[in-house]
């Protein structure tokens, strides 16, 4: 038998320079923070300091919402076609700077670089092309009367998918006639810090675009300045609710995209080969810090026993390690703090009874991470069946009838995303249409396109993001 | 002595029922007195389990057929115009203000029957995404949406107040205060009709016993208040939603496909292309 040896293969850094300390871009300037604070950024996989961002007090959100409302003044007197070529801009110096942003969002968020450069900036770059078109033809996206922007949009985006998250605020906030004051995540605030020098280079207008960076803090100032008009949201259902609460009896627009528990389907009648590698996939794609991730796996009886064969022999194969590698499969977990999470739900899904397997394989000494981690033999009432574990960790149910997987589907106050996998056209509609989710993937999962709206039902959050529909929630219908 | 003209009784599950607590508020018309239920927090919850199977048989009908039950409604208004006119003006309004709104009330159901059947191409669509993929955009209803009617007393905004959701499959529980006598003569004509039970449940009272529970009701999709709310009310039926994430609408657009934007659901559906 030939031994194969393992090459690595690992992508330079050397494309991008890191500062030792970023500044807030407010006003179309890099200003450092009133509050004299920063807070470290390090690098998930080594735990080594990258760089130190602001944490910004109220004097910094007060500076940047007040040169968003000035940045509005401006924005909104350009010209439908203006705003679509800034944004076409933003576009092209994306697409030339993608090796750049993806080795950084790699460092500074721990995911592999396969994923950021083949994923997460193309991803980017779609979402400004796409919006960019829409800008000027805002009067034949709905067939409703008179839809005007909010004004000043305060914007809060997590750290799973640091630059697509923000790709997926600012470009249709932008396109709909607002402008933004954006926070990134503590931990992944570099590649937003990044993109202000792209505002810079497209020549945006001052004002239109500002990034704070901070903490929970800063977040909570945004979402109670009195002159933000509407927040957009991204993040856990926990947080989710009390931005709600705290905009109570307000008059401030609000879109939330909160946490999942996604149910993935199998049915005896799938490709099963193709299903394995779609539930791998569903779960392990960015170390399943997706909010739509497949964490539950529903297999039909029947199948049971062959699939998680199949399953853990593929999952065996998935490579973690180093996220600069171009063979990695599975990176850094994002922060200490989510290693914990994930560790003590693993853990607590050991204590219930549920049986585990993980893939062995030698983890780097420093560094988050986590290996693959398949449950079986779970009851639905377990934690790990229950509550969003964000990590790579997958928990498998069974059922007997279409019926009953409807049900354990739907048994959860989460709705945002579900995957259905059979051969059967008839059953794929059947189950999708049962289905109380905001995306359903029929054989296939973790697909997206700017073109394709993206969002929650029940406690997975409100608004859309992306296609058409995601102008809605940059929009209202002025009376 | 007083003079009791009539009771009524809160619309529940196709049926009349008085409310649990056996409470009742007393309205006079013209120097005649309605007495009226006053909707308690038991009540809330029994019409809550009726809304949600109300849901289920309203939105399993084909939107053929929700239409033509809606045209029908239609029809039983038009057949008793004259007594709703009546009763609009032992209201005060007058007389030719009271035709006017019969008829602009007719005009709104037949042009929401209309659109049952047409809304999900209005605003759904397939998705042009980059890849070898089939990727269409199309709706659900909420499910449970609780409405509190305007102040106004008008047969016109009572339905305007409920057909946005109801067209497109939700199930309502429409609640009124100042317009409770016009709100109970109209499940007269619900009941008459073929409302699935549940799909309409009709309530009266005062809003601010029951604001918490309804607000709170996890089972409760969607709360749409169409008359002004003073600021601390609305705060706390805010408040009270986002413990279950729930949608909130504050006057929300009555007319045209903004009215029924707030009770859809977008779903997402993607499949493969291939040989």
């Amino acid at each position: 038998m030939v031994d194969w040896q393992y090459s690595e293969s690992i992508e330079s850094s050397n494309i991008v320079s890191i500062k030792k300390k970023y500044s807030n871009y407010i006003g179309g300037k890099f200003v450092e923070p009133k509050s004299k604070k920063y807070i470290n950024t390090i690098s998930p996989s080594t735990e080594e300091l990258l760089s130190k961002v602001p944490l910004s007090n109220e004097q910094d959100i007060n500076s940047a919402v007040k040169s968003a409302k000035e940045g509005l003044e401006v924005w909104t007197k350009l010209t439908p076609n203006q705003r679509s070529r800034y944004l076409f801009k933003i576009a092209r110096l994306i697409q030339e700077r993608s090796r750049e942003f993806a080795v950084l969002e790699s460092l500074d968020g721990g995911k592999p670089i396969k994923e950021s450069r083949d994923f997460d900036l193309p991803q980017v770059a779609a979402n400004f092309f796409y919006f960019a078109g829409w800008a000027d033809k805002l009067d034949l996206s709905w067939a409703t009367k008179s839809l005007k922007p909010y004004g000043v949009v305060g914007q809060i985006i997590p750290w799973n998918f640091p630059l697509l998250m923000l790709a997926w605020k600012i470009a249709p906030a932008l396109a709909t006639g607002n402008t933004v004051v954006l926070k990134p995540a503590e931990t992944t605030p570099l590649t937003a810090l990044l993109f202000a020098e792209i505002c810079e280079q497209a020549g945006l207008p001052s004002g239109v675009v500002n990034i704070v960076t901070g903490d929970g803090s800063t977040g909570s100032l945004i979402v109670n300045h009195k002159d933000i008009n509407k927040i957009a949201f991204t993040g856990s259902t926990q947080v989710g609710k009390l931005i709600q609460k705290s905009l109570a009896g307000r008059d401030v627009g609000l879109t939330l995209e909160l946490g999942g528990k996604a149910a993935n389907i199998v049915y005896e009648d799938a490709a099963i080969d193709q299903a394995v590698e779609g539930v791998v996939n569903g779960i392990f794609f960015n170390q399943g810090h997706v909010c739509c991730a497949g964490s539950r796996l529903l297999l039909q009886e029947s199948i049971h026993d062959q699939f998680v064969k199949k399953l853990e022999k593929r999952m065996q194969s998935l490579r973690v390690g180093n996220p600069l590698d171009k063979n990695t499969d599975i990176g850094a977990i994002n922060s200490k703090e989510q290693l914990d999470k994930i560790t003590s739900l693993v853990n607590e899904g050991v204590d219930d009874g549920g049986e585990l397997f993980q893939t062995e394989c030698e983890l780097p000494g420093n560094g988050f991470w986590f290996r693959p981690t398949l449950f079986t033999n779970v009851q639905p009432s377990y934690s790990i069946a229950r509550e969003e574990i964000f990590g790579p960790v997958l928990t498998t149910l069974t059922f007997r009838t279409p019926e009953e997987a409807v049900e354990i589907a739907n048994n959860t106050e989460y709705g945002l995303s579900a995957g259905v996998w059979t051969e059967k056209g008839s059953k794929i509609l059947w189950t999708a249409d049962r289905l109380d989710a905001g995306v359903v993937w029929a054989n296939t999962f973790n697909k997206f396109d700017p073109s394709s709206p993206f969002g929650g039902y029940k406690e997975s959050g409100f608004g859309r993001e992306g296609g058409r529909h995601g102008l809605l929630s940059y929009l209202k219908a002025s009376s | 002595m007083i003079d009791i003209k009539k009771t009524y009784k809160n619309y529940v599950d196709g049926k009349y029922v008085r409310s649990e607590s056996g409470k009742t508020y007393t309205k006079e018309l013209k120097n005649e007195f309605y007495e009226l239920p006053l909707t308690s927090r038991k009540d809330i919850r029994d019409t809550v389990t009726s809304s949600k199977s109300g849901f289920i048989k309203w939105n399993g009908l084909t939107p053929y057929t929700r239409m033509q039950i809606l045209y029908r409604l239609s029809e039983m208004i038009e057949g008793n115009k004259e007594s709703y006119i009546e009763l609009l003006v032992s209201h005060g309004t007058s007389k030719q203000k009271a035709n006017k709104d019969i008829v602009l009330a007719i005009e709104n159901i037949i042009w929401f029957a209309g659109l049952a059947d047409k809304w999900e191409q209005l605003a759904g669509n397939l998705n042009p995404v980059s890849e070898e993929y089939f990727n269409i955009s199309h709706q659900n209803p909420i499910g449970v949406v609780f409405s509190l009617s305007n102040s106004t007393v008008s047969l016109n905004n009572l339905l305007l107040s409920l057909l946005p959701p109801l067209t497109i499959g939700c199930s309502v529980i429409s609640y009124s205060e100042e317009s409770s006598v016009l709100a109970l003569k109209f499940a007269e004509d619900i009941n008459n009709s073929d409302f699935p039970s549940g799909s309409l449940n009709i309530l009266t009272g005062k809003f601010e016993n029951i604001l918490d529970d309804v607000s709170k009701h996890v089972e409760i999709n969607l709360v749409s208040l169409h008359k002004e709310i003073e600021n601390e009310g609305l705060k706390r039926i805010q408040e009270n939603a986002s413990s279950s994430v729930k949608r909130v609408v504050s006057l929300p657009s009555i007319s045209g496909l903004s009215s029924i934007l707030p009770y859809l659901e977008t779903k997402t559906v993607w499949h493969p292309k291939g040989t």
